[in-house]
């Protein structure tokens, strides 16, 4: 066998690796270098894909023009909705969040969306991820603008990352971001990577690729960075945090031993698809129940397994667009404009109920038929970049927008 | 045979050895072995030409290999009686496991033909074009129950038999077909019903129950049945004029309460096919992208015909469609000058898509210097061109399902209605080689259970003439039109030094390191 291409042990393939490694083993990384991991604290971005009906996740209670519109969806009381005040209640199978909404760790907003009218799913996830309504030029998503303009000279790319097999859109652009799959990982992935370190790692020929050549580009970020993240992964784990047997749930756990490990990573991305509930939605049993259940029961898990780092953790859950008001023929929604957005954490304004409510007599309907958007999304994201990661945002961060204090964090 | 690095300079012409590889990249799944040098012998046009006239004849392990599978075949109907299993309720291990594998069936034999006939298939363009309008058209497994009874037809009613044919029947027989009528739900699009129907409905309920709240309940519900947009939507933005342009909300509805009545045949004696229901049609005259239709001209599904027709014949659609093909088969950044021709070509031709693809390929844009392996092979291109240019030999296609599952791109799951994108943009990001290496790795160590390497691939190699000439025939092989400098530097870097190498060990190693290497992801 010959010798350049024989299996190497972590910590001599580390080596190799020189300076990557080092920086992170030895000294932390520059944009922490002030204050440590706990100063800027971490943000998770759970993207519920296919447009959510935050409607039945946030309910009015007793709101008639509410249950007229939706006779076979709507919840009430008798469905066991759990009340967190006189105006709004929760799904009911959505008590995990009952929980983070008593400790105060649980900011719903109502009403939150773009303004754009696009009832298209992909313009629509587009426009909120490259936080650009309109703008289809715009093709570098909103936590990479962050992510490269709180970098100067070498990226380092342990600062993000996406628990599957494609990046969100909101993390792609020039920094390098790794998308890893939950199963990726284990001693055969580590031959692959050794095998590919002289192709592609920035140790083998002594240079990084020319820039523009985004394979080589890709190559380089996937072995350096995976690498060091499968180190943290395959160490076991302590403890029973009650996560429910799902993807996303496995996908939060490697999430917060990322976190745990103090490496730096700063914001993890994760997609929770089939939120499209055009037939066969359910009310408080059904479709969207059950992945309620999933999705608020392993966040509560992740919350859990955080710990004390909740504390300087925000979690913000945000889906393309709402759905309509009414429900259509099928026991479902069709496509609508304003939706709505979870933030979870600590520092939150907690306790209550964020953004504007109109009502939902069809006079104060966008078109006579969905929620209006009372609260821009990109006045969310400029709170959470401002509060939680400490960032300043330059003039001109979203195009053709300056974001409004709108008061999320205490 | 040419190893240099290909020249930067994009004014300078292809040559020969480039042009085939071109042709056989972008309009075949890459090159079989030897198969770059035949299409230079014959002639890049010659090739063509065949593939679109004379058909070449297809190949006898295909043909044995499809000879296994019993669903593709199927009708709706019948794939439906193969899958619908009854499951009594007190229902024991044996039987379950007999349901699931009755259903599992026809997912995957369709999945392994589609991957089969990619790799094997003489006909490649036949086969390229057909993952062009899978994806346009997409349907998918992911949508549940009943859809892998509809799917198996879809891809022989609606996609092979028109993909050398016309835009405007594939789009017909995709609006027709139970699989897209069910994956976005038209066949449940239906007119509110009427005050009558919902007294009797109440009537119904009441004397059932004995209650009168059951009664106004039962109604109150029933007069939410009706309209789903669903399909409507996507067919303006996905199939036809692209997002947003020509249309708005009201032509969606219109779109929407044309089709209504186009479901599912079910019931009794169910063809679990086409039909169209009147009782569930809203018939009403509209205006729809500047045309008037009038409900006692077009009576029952006419309506929703001439909206096709209107559409195929869109001026947006020529626009959409061509922007689209022209992307997939030559740039991600599409040529505005010749998606201009491929549309003045489309509304000429009225939707010939033989006509759009020779088009494309008698532009200069197709041929310029700038294109050629200019494109980012998603996981299927990546997996198809390592099997065919390595003449591996599929002994258990059920594992190119997994494998493709585990790179991303199983077939016919994609759960958006957008299909597979075919950019860089969309599969590129940090981290999606590693899957492809792993591949590369086994494919090339013989470790790919159910994929045999074929011993001469090795054997072939000249071992007398040293090191670097061995290597120079293995490049030959994995990249025959020649590789980028970077690569021709990182594996002699593997053999340097090697004084006395041991080629048997060697082989695999440089094989996995080509097929994972930059330029085997570029076509």
């Amino acid at each position: 066998m010959n010798s350049n291409l024989s299996r190497r042990t972590f910590l001599s393939g580390a080596a190799a690796f020189g300076l990557a490694s080092q920086s992170h083993a030895l000294a932390l990384p520059q944009f922490l270098a002030q204050g440590g991991p706990e100063s800027s604290g971490g943000l998770v971005v759970i993207y519920l894909r296919g447009g959510a009906d935050f409607l039945n996740m946030i309910v009015p209670l007793g709101d008639k023009d509410y249950e007229a519109a939706r006779p076979t969806l709507k919840l009430g009381g008798d469905d066991g909705v759990l009340e967190l005040n006189k105006k709004w209640g929760l799904h009911p199978s959505m008590s995990s969040f009952k929980e983070l909404w008593d400790s105060g760790n649980l900011l719903p907003i109502v009403c939150a969306g773009s303004p754009h009218r696009t009832r298209s799913h992909f313009d629509a996830q587009d426009f909120m991820e490259f936080a650009a309504p309109g703008n289809r030029t715009q093709r570098q998503g909103w936590l990479n603008r962050y992510l490269a303009a709180t970098t100067e000279g070498e990226p380092d790319s342990f600062r993000s990352i996406a628990i599957q097999g494609l990046l969100p859109r909101s993390l792609r652009g020039e920094f390098p971001v790794l998308a890893m799959p939950s199963n990726f990982g284990g001693r055969k992935d580590t031959d692959t990577l050794d095998a590919f370190e002289k192709f592609y790692g920035a140790g083998g020929m002594g240079e990084r690729p020319d820039e523009g050549d985004d394979i080589l580009a890709s190559g380089t970020v996937t072995i350096e960075t995976l690498r060091r993240f499968q180190e943290i992964l395959t160490q076991k784990t302590t403890g029973d945090f009650g996560y429910p047997k799902s993807n996303f749930a496995t996908a939060l756990q490697r999430i917060s031993q990322l976190f745990e490990a103090g490496a730096g990573l700063q914001i993890a991305g994760l997609d929770y698809n089939g939120w499209d509930t055009h037939t066969g939605q359910g009310a408080a049993d059904g479709s969207q129940a059950r992945m309620l259940a999933n999705l608020t029961g392993s966040l509560a898990a992740f919350c859990r397994q955080l710990g004390p780092r909740l504390k300087t953790t925000t979690i913000m859950i945000m889906t393309e667009f709402g759905r309509t008001v009414h429900e259509n023929g099928n026991n479902g929604t069709d496509h609508g404009h304003g939706s709505g957005m979870f933030l979870l954490g600590g520092g939150l304004e907690g306790g209550r109920v964020h953004g504007e409510w109109r009502g939902l007599d069809s006079g104060s309907l966008y078109q006579g038929r969905d929620l209006p958007v009372t609260t821009d999304f990109r006045d969310v994201f400029a709170e959470v970049l401002r509060e939680r990661l400490d960032f300043k945002l330059p003039k001109g961060f979203f195009d053709d927008y300056s974001p409004h204090k709108i008061g999320l964090f205490a | 045979m040419k190893i240099a690095a290909p020249t930067q300079d994009n004014s300078v012409p292809l040559t020969e050895t480039e042009r085939a590889m071109h042709v056989l990249s972008r309009l075949a799944f890459g090159p079989r072995p030897g198969q770059l040098e035949e299409v230079i012998d014959m002639g890049v046009d010659t090739w063509v030409d065949e593939q679109f006239e004379s058909k070449p004849a297809q190949s006898g392990l295909l043909a044995n290999h499809l000879s296994d599978f019993i669903t593709l075949e199927m009708t709706p109907g019948e794939c439906r009686n193969f899958t619908d299993v009854p499951l009594p309720p007190n229902a024991g291990r044996e039987e379950r496991r007999k349901r699931n594998q009755a259903r599992r069936k026809p997912i995957d034999e369709l999945t392994q033909a589609v991957a089969l006939r990619a790799i094997l298939s003489d006909r490649q363009v036949e086969e390229v074009l057909c993952e062009f309008w899978r994806n346009h058209f997409n349907v998918s497994f992911t949508k549940g129950y009943p859809s892998q009874a509809y799917i198996p037809n879809y891809e022989a009613r609606v996609v092979r038999a028109n993909v050398l044919g016309n835009f405007q029947d594939m789009l017909t027989a995709s609006a027709k077909h139970p699989a897209m009528l069910h994956y976005l739900d038209n066949h449940l699009s239906r007119k509110p019903p009427s005050k009558a129907e919902l007294n009797d409905i109440e009537i119904k309920a009441r004397n059932a129950s004995g209650s009168r709240d059951r009664g106004t309940e039962a109604a109150a519900i029933a007069a939410q049945r009706g309209l789903n947009e669903n399909y409507a939507r996507e067919l303006l933005e996905l199939h036809t004029l692209g997002v947003d342009r020509e249309y708005r909300q009201k032509d969606v509805i219109a779109v929407a309460e044309s089709l209504t009545g186009w479901t599912i045949h079910d019931g009794r004696k169910a063809t679990y096919d086409f039909i169209f229901k009147p009782d569930m049609h809203v018939q009403e005259d509209r205006h729809f992208l500047g045309f008037s239709l009038r409900k006692d001209k077009e009576k029952g599904p006419g309506q929703g015909e001439r909206i096709l027709e209107i559409l195929a014949n869109h001026k947006g659609t020529a626009e959409f469609v061509s922007m689209k093909l022209v992307r997939y088969l030559t740039s991600d950044q599409p040529p505005s000058s010749l998606v201009k021709k491929v549309a003045k070509s489309y509304s000429r031709s009225d939707g010939d898509i033989p006509s759009m693809v020779r088009t494309v390929l008698n532009s200069k844009e197709f041929w310029s210097r700038e294109h050629y392996r200019s494109k980012f092979k998603t996981p299927f291109e990546f997996l198809v061109s390592a099997l065919r240019v390595t003449g591996a030999t599929v002994t258990k296609p059920e594992v190119l399902g997994d494998a493709l599952g585990d790179m991303g791109q199983p077939i016919y799951s994609c759960d958006d209605p957008t299909g597979y994108y075919d950019t860089a943009e969309a599969w590129l990001d940090p981290g999606v080689l590693a899957p492809r290496w792993e591949l590369a790795l086994k494919l090339a160590r013989g470790d790919f259970k159910g994929i045999e390497m074929p011993d001469s691939f090795f054997y072939e190699l000249p071992t007398e003439k040293g090191a670097l000439r061995w290597m120079q025939a293995m490049i030959a092989k994995v990249l025959p039109a020649g590789a980028s400098s970077r690569t021709l530097a990182m594996l002699f870097q593997v053999i340097q030094g090697e004084t006395n190498p041991d080629f048997d060990e060697l082989g695999p190693v440089a094989l996995g390191l080509l097929l994972g290497s930059p330029d085997f992801q570029q076509q």
